[in-house]
């Protein structure tokens, strides 16, 4: 464990914070996000911490199980971390699905904040 | 049942609010069963049947019988994380609405599918077949079958009352959604409006084909 580069430590914590507090508690993941926030859901893009909590908070589902299948982390040049999370989701009672997520993370006074995220189902044969 | 022996392919969507048994019903419609456990196989997205359909003559005698390939289209959840899209209806000739006759809020949302469907199907007033699910759990229901006729009626669609777990009415459905279609192609003398692939003839060359006028206007449907 200790081996691990610190990118690595940083990306699967926040992985296991977010999708935790996501399938538990969705309204605690206002932390996260600052004004200066990007998230693109679906194709949809939304920014600041108010519209992001609104689209995330408002999803319409009572229940939902993220399982994580992969996970990748890289440093970038500016000392973000860059997430690629592939896993599948279930909401509800219906049919499980893949989907594909990524992060930005970024450290601001002594807190790792997401700067960006997309979020995409991972279903090919509905149209665009 | 993927064999090219066919002469249309027709394309069906299946709508209404997650968990009012859209797959259940399509299942119960292909296959005869129930699958009470939910179907966790990613990928599968639309089931298909072969019917034949027969219309009748002016005369009441009935015409070539004409081999149908049903697919019908379920949603994967997808609507819960967006929008379904135009790229989604576009492709569909004919919509079964379901919402559960145990969950009155999925009734109340038809209205927003209705409108969702005028806005992204082919045409303004697609071929609809609303239908009350899961009617076997009639201590459970919250929405009175009058109630649900009168939405029908105000929007001219047919209704039925459906179970998906004993299969009460499903195939019924189904098939009167299939005769409304062919009824629209047999009475469109001007077919331009049939959106390229919601209709697929099979094995003759091009549209003349599929818009070879029907003797009649008259089909078998009852309703």
């Amino acid at each position: 464990m200790a081996s691990k580069p610190v990118w690595e430590q940083i990306g699967a914590g926040f992985v296991q914070h977010y999708f935790q507090q996501f399938d538990s508690d969705r309204t605690k993941l206002a932390d996260l996000y600052t004004d200066a926030s990007c998230l693109t859901w679906e194709g949809i893009g939304y920014q600041g911490n108010k519209a992001i909590m609104e689209k995330i908070t408002s999803l319409p589902f009572q229940s939902i199980q993220h399982s994580i299948t992969a996970q990748d982390h890289q440093p970038t040049p500016d000392s973000c971390v860059m997430s690629m999370v592939m896993g599948q989701l279930k909401a509800d009672a219906d049919q499980v699905m893949g989907f594909q997520q990524t992060f930005l993370l970024k450290n601001v006074d002594n807190k790792w904040i997401c700067t960006n995220e997309m979020f995409r189902l991972a279903l090919h044969n509905f149209g665009a | 049942m993927s064999d090219g022996d066919y002469d249309y392919l027709i394309k069906f969507l299946a709508l209404g609010d997650s968990g009012v048994g859209k797959t259940s019903f399509l299942y119960q419609y292909t296959d005869g069963k129930f699958n009470s456990k939910f179907i966790t196989t990613v990928g599968i997205d639309f089931r298909e049947k072969r019917v034949v359909y027969k219309s009748n003559g002016p005369d009441g005698a009935s015409g070539r019988g004409q081999r149908i390939h049903v697919q019908l289209w379920d949603t994967a959840g997808q609507e819960r994380f967006r929008s379904l899209t135009t790229a989604f209806f576009r492709d569909a000739m004919g919509f079964l609405l379901l919402f559960d006759l145990t969950n009155e809020q999925s009734f109340l949302n038809v209205r927003n599918w209705m409108s969702q469907l005028q806005m992204h199907a082919y045409c303004e007033n697609p071929d609809i077949v609303l239908c009350g699910n899961k009617c076997d759990l009639q201590e459970q229901r919250a929405v009175s079958e009058v109630e649900a006729r009168e939405l029908a009626e105000k929007y001219g669609i047919p209704y039925f009352e459906t179970s998906a777990a004993n299969g009460q009415f499903v195939s019924e459905a189904v098939d009167v959604l299939l005769d409304l279609i062919m009824k629209r192609m047999e009475r469109c003398v001007d077919k331009s409006w049939i959106p390229d692939g919601t209709v697929r003839s099979n094995g003759h060359s091009g549209h003349e084909d599929i818009m070879e006028p029907k003797s009649s206007e008259k089909g078998k449907c009852a309703c």
